[in-house]
């Protein structure tokens, strides 16, 4: 059986939030196609909205965390790797204090994401110094 | 004083072979015209063209062999499809058609290489210049 | 509309027992509309079956068939998707045979938003809806009566709005080269905004449009900023039809005239000098 059809999201760049149709085609992403008659895109994209599905199956995306040792990138599991920042951070936050500390976010991350990442930086590491991609 | 910038696309097989005769026989022409020659006038893409513009020739000249004395034999038939529609899209977005011209001069016509060019110089000289027209 | 929907609906279900899936408009979240393969095993889904706004979706049935390419399919078509998917099977994209084409002639307002010429098809035998004749394009008419420099004026104007979407590029049902020129930087060059004049890729994309474009105003349509450039490529197949005999999208079995070398008579019409 033929499954083709059109999800429609959110493009993940900018703040604009254009909508597109990322194309589907037996269960793989193939493309993407602009929405018509929506309010905000009326059918258009701009370069990076019509490249919106090209990071998803990259073949540079990580797939496992990474822990640099002996200068070179070694694959970890998410405990080793998790645990390791978390007793960074924590040296990092004791020696040079929580304004030493800056946290950048991003619009492929969700709005859920976002705020926990905001929540992490001013109530867990005690510092303001939070920002995000598309103020840059 | 204004002098314009001419770009001559030449086939190697006969039009660059009448600049050759031209030559020869000592024929006066305006030295305006740089001649790039290529394999065959079928070369010549719209993309050639334009980027060619682009940089400023006030003038482009595409010569080829004569249709049916292609080298190639219908390397030529590629240029007589593809620059007429060239042309008019030259007019349809408000460049002067006249900026390109092509013609067809073999190995042994020195004498209407020369006119040609000629022509087509003194055609170009009373134009503006190309760059200004699109400020 | 709703009659020409129902009648659709029904045309679908008739077709479907002898295709794989049926190409076609979806409503989806939102209202918005996109193109979708019903299938048999889901025809409940055909309540959700819409005609406007027409989607590209030759470019879809080309993306479906060359992951299955001994599937039979079938696809609603106005008259210039129909046109597009002629053109795509002389530029060997498509399978003809393994298409069945639902020709759905469009209304008079749908002519009129598209400036259409010919809103009807000519090759589906099962079809929907009554044909119209072609409705006037004055868009075109007013910009070929221009002269030399309102020409110019009007375009540098236009194409200094273009951000380099590509979008009019990406959409199109002519534009399946792996290796685009566009994205050459010999022939278009890149991270200068306004373009500069003259506009190397909408002249390139108009060159490279010859024979090819079928009149579907997509380009236009995602255009983030309102460009005519299908203005342009009208105008060129106006010329294209009276040099080389060629209506793009016409006839099945004649080549595009770039494929052929000149034929009996067609060096007269190209204007070049003995």
């Amino acid at each position: 059986m033929i499954e083709y059809k059109n999800v429609l999201t959110t493009c993940p760049y900018c703040g604009t939030g254009c909508a597109l149709h990322l194309q589907v085609l037996d269960g793989a992403l193939v493309g993407v196609l602009p929405a018509k008659g929506h309010p905000i895109s009326n059918g258009g994209l701009c370069i990076k909205g019509w490249n919106a599905h090209a990071f998803v199956n990259h073949k540079d995306r990580l797939r496992t965390p990474l822990i640099r040792k002996n200068g070179k990138f070694v694959e970890a599991t998410w405990e080793e790797a998790l645990s390791l920042v978390a007793e960074k951070l924590g040296a990092i936050k004791t020696e040079s204090g929580p304004d030493s500390i800056g946290i950048l976010t991003s619009a492929k991350c969700t709005n859920e994401e976002n705020y926990l990442l905001q929540k992490f930086a001013r109530a867990v590491i005690g510092t303001n110094n939070i920002d995000h991609c598309a103020r840059l | 004083m204004y002098e314009p910038s001419i770009i001559g696309f030449l086939c190697n097989w006969c039009s660059y072979r009448g600049a050759d005769s031209a030559g020869m026989a000592r024929l006066k022409y305006p030295p305006n015209i740089k001649i790039i020659r290529v394999p065959c006038s079928g070369r010549i893409s719209p993309e050639l063209v334009l980027r060619t513009f682009r940089e400023g020739a006030d003038g482009v000249m595409v010569l080829g062999c004569h249709i049916g004395d292609c080298h190639y034999s219908t390397g030529n038939h590629r240029t007589a499809k593809r620059m007429p529609v060239l042309k008019k899209l030259l007019e349809y977005t408000g460049i002067d058609p006249e900026r390109l011209v092509i013609n067809w001069v073999s190995a042994a016509e020195g004498e209407k290489f020369s006119i040609v060019i000629k022509d087509f110089t003194e055609k170009i000289r009373a134009l503006p210049p190309f760059v200004e027209t699109m400020r | 509309m709703t009659d020409r929907l129902s009648s659709l609906h029904e045309t679908i279900k008739q077709v479907m027992p002898q295709v794989e899936g049926v190409l076609a408009i979806k409503r989806g979240p939102g209202g918005i509309a996109a193109p979708y393969l019903f299938s048999p095993e889901r025809q409940e889904e055909l309540d959700l079956l819409v005609l406007w706004p027409k989607e590209p979706v030759p470019d879809t049935l080309k993306i479906i068939q060359h992951a299955h390419t001994d599937s039979k399919l079938a696809i609603v078509c106005r008259g210039c998707e129909e046109r597009g998917i002629v053109e795509m099977f002389k530029h060997y994209q498509l399978k003809w045979d393994n298409i069945t084409l639902i020709g759905l002639q469009c209304t008079q307002e749908e002519a009129e938003f598209c400036r259409c010429a010919k809103p009807y098809t000519v090759h589906a035998t099962t079809t929907v809806g009554e044909p119209i004749p072609g409705v006037p394009d004055p868009l075109t008419d007013k910009i070929a009566a221009m002269s030399l420099e309102e020409k110019r004026a009007f375009w540098k104007a236009e194409f200094e709005h273009c951000i380099k979407c590509y979008g009019c590029r990406n959409i199109c049902p002519q534009c399946f080269c792996n290796i685009c020129t566009l994205e050459d930087e010999k022939w278009v060059e890149t991270g200068r905004l306004p373009m500069p004049s003259p506009s190397m890729y909408h002249m390139i994309r108009a060159m490279h449009m010859t024979a090819k474009c079928v009149a579907c105003r997509e380009c236009e349509e995602t255009c983030p900023a309102g460009i005519p450039m299908a203005v342009q490529f009208r105008l060129i197949a106006h010329d294209v039809q009276e040099m080389f005999s060629y209506e793009t999208g016409a006839k099945l079995d004649q080549k595009p005239p770039q494929l052929l070398v000149l034929e009996e008579g067609e060096y007269q019409r190209t204007g070049l000098p003995n």
